[in-house]
C-alpha cells in the first residue's frame, strides 16, 4: 500500500535523523560528562577532564573513552540505545493511540445501567442516561437518571453520581412537558435519535437567574435515552481561548500526521513564522533550514531526547525575515505499542523578548563583574604603588641635625587610597629636602601622578635646584606635561628646605595648608607665602618664606585629610591639632614627636593623610 | 550636588551654577558638563557660581580647575563668584583667588 510505504519512508527518515544525532561525537561527549557528573556528583566540567585524562592514560581519544563511560554507565538502564524506529514495511502500526484500559471493577454489575455507567466512565464529554418510567397501562409518566458522566456537573453544581436513580421531575421539574420532554416520547416512541436546539434553561442561585442555552442530542440506547448536553456557547469558547493564549503567550501549535503525511499548523505558528496561512504549513526542510547553524548541537541533542521516547523541550534561535527569534519548543509524539511515533505534535513559543533580556541582564552581570574586578585591581596596584613610592619608616628618620617622623593615615575606605606623598632626604649640598603633597583624586591615575611627583622632586633637588619655589615651578610644569587631551591633574604640597649649619628653613607651598611650628608650648601655623596649586596655570609663581628652627621646635607639614571636615571650617581643624600637640608639650612627655604621631585621628574618614613633623637632633 | 544649572546672559557670558556639596563622589560629571558647555558655546566669558555649595575637596577644586583650563581653551574670561566662607577658604589655600577672579572676601 502507498501511504503504507510513505509512512514507512517516513520514520525511517526520523529515524536516521537520531542516529545521526546519537552518533555525533561532540553529543557523545557531551552525555558521557553528564552521565559521570550525575553518578559522581561532579561538575560537567571536570567530568570533561576526567574523560580527558582518562584517553590520555589509555593512549585513546576522548570519543572513545565516552563511548566506553556511556557504555559501562549505561548497563541496566532501560535506555534504548539503537533500533528504535527499525520498520517493518509490511506490518502496518496501528496508527491509534491505544488508551489505558479503564477500570473494570463495574463489569459484573447487572443490568444495562451498569454498563450504560460503565461507558459513560470512559467515553469523553458529558453525557445522561434516562430510562422511561411507565405506569401500569404502560404510558411514559417520569424518566429516571440511569447513568451520568462522572465529569458532568449540572448547572446547579450536582454531580453525577447524585443523579444517578433520581427522577428527572424532581431534579430538573422546568424540563417536564418542554422540548427535551417531547423529544425524549417521540424517540421512545419512533426509536429514532433526534437533536433538540435551542433548549433555553434559566438557572436559579441565590436570586440571580442566569441564562444558558444548550443543545441536546438524544440517542436511544438500550431501554433508555442517551442524552449529550453542549452549552452552545462552548465550543466558539473554546476556541477565542486557546485564541486568546496563543496571542498572549506568543505560543503556536502543530501537528504532523506520519502515517497520513498532514500538517496542521495553529494561527499562533503563522504568526510565528511570519507566513500566510494561505499558503499552508512551511515544509519542514525550509522550516529546518532557518535554523542557526550555532544551535546544531542542541538541536542534535534535541533529536537524540525524542529518540529515547523523551518530551523535547529545546530552545534554539531561528531566522525569519531577517530577524533572529528565539523559539522554545516542546515535542512530543503519539507513538504505538512499540513506541515508533505516529504523530508528532509540537508547542512553539516565541520566547525573543525573554531571551534577549535575559542575555542583557547576563551581558550586564559580566559586565558588573569585570568592573568590580578591575576596581579592585585598581585599589591593590595604587596601593602597592604608594608603598613603593612612599615607604612609611617606623621609626623617625635620622638626618644630618634633623630627625623626622612620618605616619599615613590610610582612607577607611580601600578604594580612596592614593595621592598623598612625602619626601625627606638630605641632597648633595648637605642641606635637607622635606616635602609633603596631595594630589586631587584617588586610584590608579592619582597614585601615578604622586609617583612622578615625588620622584620628580627627589632627580630636581639633588640635580637641578635645592630652592623651595624652583623646585615647585619644576613640578607644575611636570604635572601639564599630562599631554595634550589628557586630563590635567591638579596637587598641591609644600617643599621645604633645611641648612644644619644655620638652622635655617626656607620654603614654599603650591595651594597647600600651611605648616604648624610648635614653639615654646604653642603651636601655631607659619605665615604662608603666595602659590596655586599645582596643575592650575602654566605661568603659576611661587614665593619663598624663611624662619629658623630653635633647639626644641616641631615643625609639622600635613595634608588636608588631617584638618578637612564637611562640618567644620579648616581653621577649627587646625586648631583641634593645635591644641593635641600643645597638650603633648605642656605634659612634657619624652618624645613629643612620637607621642604626638600616634595620637593623631583622621579628620575626614574619606580622605588618607600624611602627616610629618621634623625636630633638631639633639 | 544636587544641581549643575546653565545660563548665558546678554552679553554671551556662560553662567553655570552649582549647588550641594562638590567632591570626588560627583567631580567627574560635573567636570564635564563644564568643558562640553564651554566648549559648546564657545562663550567670552565663564562664570560659575558657588553660592549654593557647602563644601568642595580637592577633587572639587580640581573640577573649577578644570573650569578655568576649558576656557582659557576658547580665550574666555574666567570666574568663580559668591563662595561662602568654606569655600572661600579652600579657594584661599589652594592658592587661587587670583586666578579664579574670586572679588573679595565672602560677606
Amino acid at each position: 500500500m502507498d501511504g503504507n510505504r510513505g509512512y514507512a519512508q517516513r520514520l525511517a527518515e526520523l529515524g536516521a535523523k537520531i542516529e545521526k544525532a546519537r552518533l555525533s561525537p561532540e553529543i557523545v561527549c557531551e552525555r558521557a560528562a553528564g552521565l559521570l557528573a550525575g553518578r559522581s556528583g561532579c561538575r560537567i566540567d571536570d567530568a570533561h577532564s576526567h574523560m580527558r585524562l582518562l584517553a590520555t592514560q589509555q593512549g585513546s581519544d576522548v570519543g572513545t573513552v565516552a563511548a566506553s563511560v556511556i557504555a559501562a554507565l549505561e548497563t541496566g538502564l532501560p535506555l534504548t540505545t539503537a533500533g528504535l524506529f527499525t520498520t517493518r514495511s509490511e506490518e502496518r502500526p496501528e496508527p491509534e493511540p491505544r488508551r489505558p484500559a479503564p477500570p473494570h471493577d463495574v463489569i459484573d454489575l447487572p443490568g444495562w445501567a451498569a454498563v450504560a455507567q460503565q461507558m459513560l466512565d470512559v467515553l469523553p464529554g458529558r453525557h445522561i442516561v434516562v430510562s422511561p418510567q411507565r405506569d401500569d397501562d404502560g404510558r411514559v409518566v417520569d424518566y429516571r437518571f440511569a447513568a451520568v458522566s462522572p465529569s458532568m456537573v449540572d448547572l446547579a453544581g450536582r454531580t453525577g453520581a447524585q443523579l444517578v436513580g433520581d427522577r428527572v421531575s424532581t431534579v430538573y421539574p422546568e424540563i417536564v412537558g418542554g422540548p427535551v420532554w417531547r423529544a425524549w416520547s417521540d424517540a421512545v416512541a419512533d426509536g429514532q435519535a433526534r437533536t433538540v436546539a435551542p433548549v433555553s434553561y434559566v438557572h436559579h442561585d441565590d436570586g440571580h437567574a442566569t441564562e444558558h442555552v444548550l443543545t441536546v442530542h438524544v440517542q436511544p440506547v438500550g431501554a433508555g435515552l442517551l442524552n449529550t448536553w453542549v452549552r452552545q456557547d462552548e465550543p466558539g469558547r473554546l476556541a477565542d481561548r486557546i485564541a486568546q493564549t496563543e496571542r498572549l503567550g506568543l505560543l503556536g501549535w502543530g501537528e504532523w500526521d506520519l502515517v497520513t503525511d498532514a500538517t496542521v499548523w495553529s494561527d499562533g505558528l503563522y504568526r510565528i513564522y511570519e507566513r500566510d496561512p494561505a499558503d499552508g504549513p512551511m515544509p519542514r526542510e525550509e522550516s529546518d533550514a532557518l535554523g542557526l547553524p550555532e544551535d546544531e548541537a542542541h538541536r542534535r541533542h534535541a533529536a537524540e531526547a525524542f529518540g529515547r521516547g523523551e518530551t523535547v523541550d529545546v530552545t534554539t534561535r531561528a531566522v525569519i525575515n531577517g530577524r533572529v527569534k528565539w523559539l522554545r519548543a516542546v515535542i512530543d509524539a503519539v507513538r504505538d505499542t512499540d513506541g515508533r511515533p505516529v504523530k508528532i505534535y509540537g508547542i512553539i513559543q516565541d520566547v525573543t523578548v525573554r531571551e534577549t533580556s535575559r542575555r542583557k541582564l547576563a551581558e550586564v552581570e559580566e559586565q558588573l563583574r569585570e568592573h568590580r574586578q578591575s576596581l579592585a585591581t585598581e585599589h591593590r596596584v595604587a596601593t602597592q604603588l604608594q608603598q613603593i613610592v612612599i615607604p612609611i619608616p617606623d621609626a623617625p628618620i635620622e638626618l644630618p641635625g634633623l630627625r623626622v617622623g612620618v605616619r599615613y593615615l590610610p582612607a577607611e575606605q580601600a578604594s580612596r587610597v592614593g595621592g598623598d606623598w612625602y619626601h625627606a632626604a638630605a641632597c648633595g649640598d648637605g642641606s635637607i629636602i622635606l616635602a609633603i603633597g596631595d594630589v586631587a583624586g584617588h586610584g590608579l591615575h592619582a597614585a601615578t601622578t604622586m609617583a612622578t611627583l615625588r620622584h620628580g622632586l627627589a632627580a630636581l633637588a639633588v640635580t637641578t635646584t635645592g630652592d623651595p619655589a624652583s623646585l615647585l615651578t619644576h613640578l607644575n610644569q611636570l604635572i601639564f606635561l599630562a599631554g595634550p587631551g589628557a586630563t590635567i591633574a591638579t596637587a598641591t604640597g609644600v617643599v621645604a628646605r633645611y641648612e644644619p649649619d644655620t638652622r635655617r628653613l626656607t620654603w614654599a607651598q603650591a595651594g597647600h595648608p600651611a605648616p604648624l611650628l610648635a614653639r615654646r608650648g604653642a603651636t601655631a601655623e607659619l605665615p604662608r607665602p603666595e602659590g596655586p596649586l599645582l596643575g592650575a596655570s602654566r605661568r603659576a609663581t611661587y614665593a619663598t618664606a624663611t624662619c629658623t628652627l630653635e633647639p626644641d621646635d616641631l615643625l609639622v607639614l600635613y595634608t588636608d585629610g588631617l584638618v578637612e571636615h564637611r562640618s567644620r571650617s579648616l581653621r577649627d581643624g587646625v586648631a583641634q591639632v593645635a591644641a593635641l600637640l600643645d597638650r603633648i608639650l605642656a605634659a612634657g612627655e619624652p618624645e613629643p614627636m612620637e607621642a604626638f604621631l600616634t595620637r593623631l585621628r583622621r579628620a575626614n574618614p574619606d580622605d588618607d593623610t600624611c602627616v610629618l613633623v621634623a625636630g633638631r637632633s639633639p | 550636588m544636587q544641581a549643575v544649572s546653565l545660563g548665558e546672559e546678554a552679553d554671551g557670558t556662560l553662567v553655570l551654577t552649582l549647588c550641594g556639596e562638590l567632591d570626588f563622589t560627583n567631580a567627574g560629571t560635573v567636570a564635564a558638563v563644564i568643558r562640553e558647555a564651554v566648549a559648546g558655546h564657545r562663550p567670552p566669558a565663564v562664570r560659575i557660581d558657588v553660592a549654593g555649595v557647602g563644601f568642595l575637596d580637592s577633587s572639587g577644586v580640581g573640577v573649577l580647575v578644570q573650569g578655568l583650563q576649558s576656557a582659557e581653551e576658547v580665550a574666555a574670561r574666567f570666574a568663580v563668584v559668591n563662595p561662602g566662607d568654606k569655600v572661600y577658604d579652600q579657594l584661599r589655600i589652594s592658592g587661587l583667588l587670583e586666578l579664579f577672579n574670586v572679588s573679595g572676601a565672602p560677606g
